[in-house]
């Protein structure tokens, strides 16, 4: 459709049909005032702060034509004769609009003086004040003086809580409905309403509990007053006495941009930061109010070693010492001996020096990024071949595009893209989503499939059976290989065996077929229950992509809904096992048999839930050496010879890649409590004082020479040149990609409060394999996998994520009751048929144990499913794999 | 003008018991509904009423045979609701009809439906209205019991279902889109307009919203035919119109009468004349929406150009009628509280507006008013006008502007008494 034309305040400005006058206006820098207006939300005409003079073409009543003037041009007349509300008035062809006449002015003054006299202006004490859109707007357009009485102000009781996290100040309320729309239009989290009317009008939380969304925080940047404000900020600092430091936020794949605002070397507040391609101006929150651990008074600040059988301080020197000493020792028994165990939410940096430490200075192959309890995930071959392509953008899709959600519970494990998958569905794509149980993003989607526990892998491959035989008639990509292979083994698994055991209709499962096919962008999500299943779930999603060529180009592909925040990183950097090399469940084992004596754990807690990690730990300990670098003392470092303090990431800089490959980077916010190093210096501090001399290494200084960092980005530009993948990444290119989105002047009119400006780059997308025109794609046929429960242990255990885990960043949280205990979901047929109610202590056995813990039941769930939230004090530990066939019965 | 010989709407008057459905039916009651659906075709039926003149008595005096062809081509289900939401001070010929002739209501709301092409319609009534309520409820469940509505109508394929649905007491759920908001079970705050009803109105489908009046007109139309409505009334607002009148005239009341009456024939030939026989002082003419009018406006003639031409509208047609024992400041007062009391409070300048100017008029009328309060008064409502997000606000200026522009010795001599009137105004104006 060609631009419309048309005459704001003497400029002539060109933008699409459609476009509303307020943002018509801020292509040319008029910034024309607004309350109700926000960039990201349904405009509703409301507060009437935007009332603009618009003229348009005079048409005579009788004749329906446009009257001419003396000088060839159509005369203009005021449209209905009144003021208009440009947010809600669309351009059209040869509009003439003026903002600043006086007749303009005197509807701003007055909107703004009857807002003010029914306000409390208790700026001095109000955390807004200062990034306050009320306070910004009254000092460009409102009257100088009131003229009204102050018995005249609207009075509440002051703040009441709408939640334990989020206060409302009706007093303070403008009415806006800000809130509201945020939450029903964008979080899909329909909570909030309004209540009374006229003056007496309020906002009030429809839930129970209270504002029950894992995005309320969003609404307190948002509300253009200091209505609405979170219990993790209030009364904590004047925003301008902040320093904002940029940062990324480490609790899911998302990646969230996020600023840490400090003052005086102390966190008061997290807030967002736009990045369209990642979080918009959003934040969930426990990426706000989950980075008050970083504060605790619980934090490990120096070196511990054990003297007499007990953790003693020590100094730098003599710990990094005692680690080098030992682990080369034992290194140089040969491979394996030395394994290495580090946390996939770590930085690019930290996670490729460590590599470097196990396998280069200590000569093993041994090391991974999970905890190593029998429930972690697959490493995920499929998403480095046919992830998302690069340019991709969620924010772009709409019409014409279809995602396929599989075996993923969006909410609870990247809380982010329930708003972004949901954006799109708002843009008018379709959203479908398929699973063992019942998710918040299903409730919103354009389908929610229901498959029976277990037939993960079985939908997949049907699937993929229908969109091979749709693609039949227009062609493979041509890149694929070893299709006919494919297509011939899935020719021998009958479409109706695969739709029995997954439990849903040929109809069901082609509605989404047909979605996906007629797509122009595709895009598969899958998470957990995915990727603990591994290739017959991920490898399958991935041979649909590749055989369709909806891989390799933006838009594009799938998304691994990882467990950590830089899974990709830790995957792509090395840190998984390699030739001949333990992952980290097979260590416990190997340590009994003696082939594993040293062990050093770097942010991660493998003991937690885990008896078989405990005594492995423990037998390392004892005949060999086990370190571990960690923020809090947990069961592992409880166990260790030596325990370093680590770092958060507001004390430190590096990269991060997320659930898209996008690299970003963030810095240094704030002082550690104490002397203490990013681990990729300690790695190279310990392949400093390190001695091996193995079959493979005779020379140990040629390893030492290799150490030369001095800053972070030293390790930044050795990733890049010795990692194909992470070609040209460097802080300079990081930070090149300066604000591709493109807020204009004036624009705190609009968001003032409620993001930060993108200042620092929106990071890099790193290639997949498909994204390089030449590469073959090899489509690799994976049977699905049976979980059929069986004799004494008859039900069908899942272990879901819970984005309330309980984890190290909820130390300290204001979100701590929310924090989700452990327990086992169990549907109402069991629940009966084994005579348990809820709250009941019920014994949970697995082939590898048992442990007793309090049911829920859930009427939603089948009989024979249970479920068993990955929570911190939950017996994980039973589980073996996405599935477990498990017994359950009443304890005694 | 002579008086009408036969009631259109207020049949009541010449039948008796008419609310019977027996007796509705020995007077020609569901003739027109079952001559519809037997024999004509829907745009038939939008064409007679479009052809008879019939507009809108809601308020705006829409046509409302232009209004049902507005709906999209080919988009259903449609809906109707029928307006009976009542709440307009002074207005009340509605509860009337409901009361005393329901039948010809529902038979309006069945010819319309039917000519729009809707199975479903509303009766959306005015909560305080309980007794109307079940009224309906009844006489519906007498008609469908008949077969006249429900399943195949009258043995024909149409399907025609009302459903009233009693609203929780707000002025503002007569606005159509208010009312659309509440009848889905929001609350009941105006939309954004357009898309208007007729393209996207309740659950988003197109929607005809008709008061009770006009749809009661429509069974007498179609029935009896364009020129036999069209002998009533004038050219451009044809057919009789249901006047209620109230206020300081001798037999308050609902008139029917046909368009173009003088405003002196309806105070002195109906209503009785004044009370005490006392001089008019002020006329509100179409509810409390409306301007003002004075005695020198005696002579204007009730029809929508004419009063437009006075400066006024024939609105909701609940005519309040004053002598001179009252006071404007009082009246402007107790009006604007009225609408502040009903302000929805989804725009700033009602919601707040509202607020002032009752608050600066309770200044006026209880001794407290300041020097510079007649000037806040002419800013407040300066403030409002043209601004406010629906008609709700826009009509609360009036009252005020009109007592200002008519009476403003009234505001002068009540700041003259005013005990405060020495006080220092807080802050002058801008
Ligand atoms: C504040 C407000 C209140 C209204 N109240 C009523 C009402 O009670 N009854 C009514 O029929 N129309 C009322 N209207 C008018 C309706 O919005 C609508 O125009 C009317 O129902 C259309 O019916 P008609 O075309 O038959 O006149 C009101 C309008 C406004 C702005
Ligand atoms: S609380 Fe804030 S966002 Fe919500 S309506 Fe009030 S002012 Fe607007
Ligand atoms: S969605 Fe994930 S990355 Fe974003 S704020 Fe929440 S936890 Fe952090
Ligand atoms: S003018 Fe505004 S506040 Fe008043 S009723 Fe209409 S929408 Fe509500
Ligand atoms: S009415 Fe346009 S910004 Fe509120």
């Amino acid at each position: 459709m060609p631009d419309v034309n048309l005459i704001i305040d003497g400029q002539a400005v060109s933008v699409p049909a459609g476009t509303n006058l307020v943002d018509a206006a801020r292509t040319v820098e008029v910034a024309i005032p607004v309350f109700c207006y926000h960039p990201k939300l349904k405009p509703v005409g409301m507060c009437r702060m935007c009332l603009v003079e618009v003229y348009t073409a005079r048409i005579d009543p009788a004749t329906r034509q446009v009257v001419m003037g003396p000088d060839g041009l159509p005369q203009l007349a005021l449209m209905m004769n009144k003021l208009q509300p440009a947010c809600v008035t669309p351009v059209s062809e040869g509009m003439v609009v003026k903002t600043t006449t006086e007749k303009v002015k005197f509807a701003q003054r007055g909107v703004l003086e009857f807002l003010l006299t029914s306000h409390p202006l208790d700026c001095p004490v109000c955390d807004k004040g200062g990034e306050c859109p009320l306070q910004n707007l009254t000092m460009q357009w409102g009257p100088e003086v009131s003229r009204f009485d102050y018995s005249d102000k609207v009075h509440f009781e002051k703040p009441i809580k709408l939640s334990d996290v989020i206060y409302l100040d009706r007093e303070r309320c403008i009415l806006c409905s800000r809130c509201v729309r945020f939450q029903d239009d964008i979080a899909g989290d329909e909570v909030l309403g309004f209540d009374n009317r006229g003056r007496s009008w309020e906002i009030i939380s429809k839930s129970e509990p209270g504002f029950d969304s894992k995005f309320s925080g969003n609404t307190t940047d948002i509300c253009p007053v200091g209505a609405l404000t979170n219990a993790d900020f209030r009364f904590r600092s004047r925003v301008w006495e902040v320093r904002s430091t940029p940062s990324i936020c480490t609790h899911c794949s998302v990646g969230c941009n996020l600023s840490l605002d400090a003052r005086h070397n102390s966190l008061m507040r997290v807030m967002p930061r736009e990045n369209d391609d990642v979080n918009e101006i959003w934040l969930c929150d426990k990426g706000r109010m989950g980075m008050r651990f970083v504060e605790s008074a619980t934090r490990v600040t120096t070196p511990l070693v054990r003297q007499h059988g007990k953790l003693v301080a020590a100094s730098w020197d003599e710990a990094l010492t005692r680690i080098a000493s030992n682990l080369s020792q034992i290194a140089a028994k040969g491979n394996g001996q030395v394994a290495g165990m580090m946390s996939d939410s770590a930085s690019n940096e930290d996670l490729y020096a460590f590599r470097k430490l196990i396998t280069d200075t200590f000569q093993s192959t041994s090391l991974d990024h999970r905890p190593g309890a029998v429930t972690d995930v697959a490493i995920d071959e499929a998403i480095i071949t046919a992830g998302v392509g690069m340019g991709t953008s969620l924010l772009s899709l709409g019409k014409g595009t279809a995602v396929v959600v599989l075996a993923a519970d969006v909410e609870e494990e990247a809380p982010l893209y329930v708003l972004r998958l949901r954006g799109i569905k708002n843009r008018g794509g379709v959203v479908h989503v398929v699973n063992s149980f019942a998710t918040k993003l299903g409730t919103s989607a354009s389908s929610d499939t229901r498959i029976k526990a277990g037939s993960e892998a079985a939908y997949a491959n049907a699937f993929l059976k229908l969109v091979l035989e749709a693609q039949v008639a227009s062609g493979f990509d041509r890149r694929v290989r070893n299709l006919d292979d494919v297509r011939n083994q899935l020719s021998k698994l009958l479409l109706d065996t695969l739709l029995e055991h997954a439990g849903v209709s040929r109809a069901q499962l082609q509605k989404v077929v047909d979605a996906y096919m007629a797509a122009s962008n595709a895009i598969i999500v899958y998470g957990r229950t995915a990727l603990q299943i591994g290739a017959s779930v991920t490898q399958t999603m991935a041979n649909a992509a590749m055989a369709t060529g909806k891989c390799g180009k933006a838009n594009n592909g799938l998304i691994a809904l990882t467990t950590g925040a830089n899974t990709f990183g830790a995957v792509s950097l090395g840190v998984r096992p390699g030739k001949d090399g333990a992952a980290a469940n097979e260590f416990w084992a190997r340590a009994e048999a003696g082939t594993l004596r040293g062990l050093l754990v770097v942010g991660l807690n493998p003991a937690a839930n885990n008896p078989a990690a405990v005594e492995g730990l423990q037998t390392i300990a004892k005949h060999g050496f086990l370190a571990v670098q960690t923020m809090f003392m947990n069961e592992t470092a409880e166990l260790a010879d030596v325990v370093l303090p680590q770092m958060a990431i507001a004390e430190t800089d590096g990269t991060i890649t997320n659930a898209e490959r996008r690299v970003q980077r963030f810095r240094i916010a704030m002082a550690a409590p104490a002397a203490m190093h990013p681990t990729w210096q300690v790695c190279a501090q310990i392949a400093e004082r390190a001695t091996v001399a193995t079959p493979a290494s005779k020379n140990a200084t040629a390893v030492l020479s290799n150490w030369n960092y001095a800053v972070t980005s030293d390790v930044t530009d050795e990733v890049a040149q010795n990692n194909p993948r992470y070609a040209g990444v460097t802080y300079t290119s990081l930070d090149l990609s300066i604000n591709s989105w493109g807020r204009q002047a004036n624009e705190s009119v609009y968001y003032d409060g409620t993001s930060y400006t993108n200042t620092e780059g929106n990071g890099v997308q790193l290639k997949t394999v498909a994204d390089d025109a030449g590469a073959a794609l090899t489509v690799v046929y994976s049977p699905p996998v049976e979980f059929e429960p069986k004799g004494e242990f008859g039900l069908l255990m899942q272990t879901p994520v819970r984005a309330y885990n309980g984890g190290t960043w909820s130390i300290d949280s204001k979100l701590g009751s929310r924090q989700v205990a452990a327990h086992v979901l169990i549907s109402s047929a069991d629940a009966s048929r084994w005579n348990i109610s809820a709250g009941d202590a019920i014994t949970v056995a697995s082939p590898i144990g048992s442990s007793t813990l309090p049911a829920q039941i859930d009427k939603n769930i089948a009989a024979g499913h249970v479920l068993m939230p990955d929570v911190a004090g939950a017996p994980v530990h039973l589980a073996l794999g996405a599935y477990t066939r498990v017994a359950i019965r009443r304890a005694e | 003008m002579p008086p009408i010989t036969e009631h259109v709407v207020l049949r009541d008057l010449d039948v008796p018991n008419i609310a019977d459905l027996d007796v509705y039916i020995q007077h020609e009651g569901y003739e027109a509904l079952r001559n519809a659906v037997k024999e004509k075709s829907p745009q038939d039926i939008i064409n007679v009423v479009k052809d008879a003149g019939l507009r809108g008595r809601g308020g705006a005096g829409f046509p409302a045979g232009v209004k049902w062809g507005f709906l999209p081509k080919d988009v259903y289900p449609r809906y109707l609701c029928c307006n009976a939401d009542e709440s307009e001070p002074g207005t009340f010929n509605n509860h009337q009809i409901i009361d005393r002739n329901p039948h010809q209501l529902i038979e309006g709301v069945a010819l319309a439906a039917y000519a729009i092409e809707c199975q479903k319609a509303f009766i959306y009534i005015r909560g305080e209205f309980a007794a109307g309520a079940l009224r309906l409820e009844k006489a519906i469940a007498d008609a469908t019991a008949r077969g006249f509505l429900g399943k195949n109508v009258f043995g024909t394929n149409t399907s025609i279902e009302i459903i009233v649905h009693r609203g929780a007491g707000a002025y503002i759920c007569g606005e159509e889109t208010a009312l659309l908001e509440s009848l889905e079970g929001k609350v009941g705050h105006p939309r954004l307009k357009p898309p208007f009803p007729a393209v996207a109105g309740l659950y988003g489908k197109p929607t005809i919203v008709n008061n009770v009046e006009t749809l009661t007109n429509v069974p007498r139309i179609v029935l009896k035919g364009v020129e036999w409505y069209r002998k009533n009334g004038t050219e451009k607002s044809p057919g009789t119109k249901v006047f209620s009148l109230s206020g300081h005239v001798n037999k308050p009341g609902n008139y029917e009468v046909p368009f173009g009456v003088t405003m002196r024939e309806l105070i002195y030939d109906y209503a009785g004349g004044m009370r005490d026989d006392k001089k008019v002082k002020i006329i509100v003419p179409g509810g409390a929406s409306s301007a003002w009018l004075t005695e020198a406006n005696l002579d204007v003639a009730m029809d929508y150009e004419s009063l437009a031409a006075a400066g006024t509208m024939l609105g909701s047609g609940g005519i309040i009628i004053l002598d001179e024992t009252v006071s404007a400041v009082e009246l402007a007062y107790k009006m604007d509280e009225f609408f502040k009391h009903e302000s929805c409070g989804k725009c700033t300048p009602c919601r707040e507006g509202t607020h002032y100017l009752v608050k600066t008029l309770h200044k006026f009328t209880h001794g407290g008013a300041v020097k510079n309060d007649i000037n806040k008064l002419h800013d407040v409502y300066n403030q409002m006008a043209g601004n406010c997000f629906c008609l709700l606000g826009e009509s609360a200026v009036v009252p005020i502007r009109t007592a200002l522009r008519l009476f403003p010795e009234e505001f002068e001599a009540a700041l003259a008494k005013s005990p405060a009137r020495h006080a220092i105004p807080l802050t002058l104006a801008h």
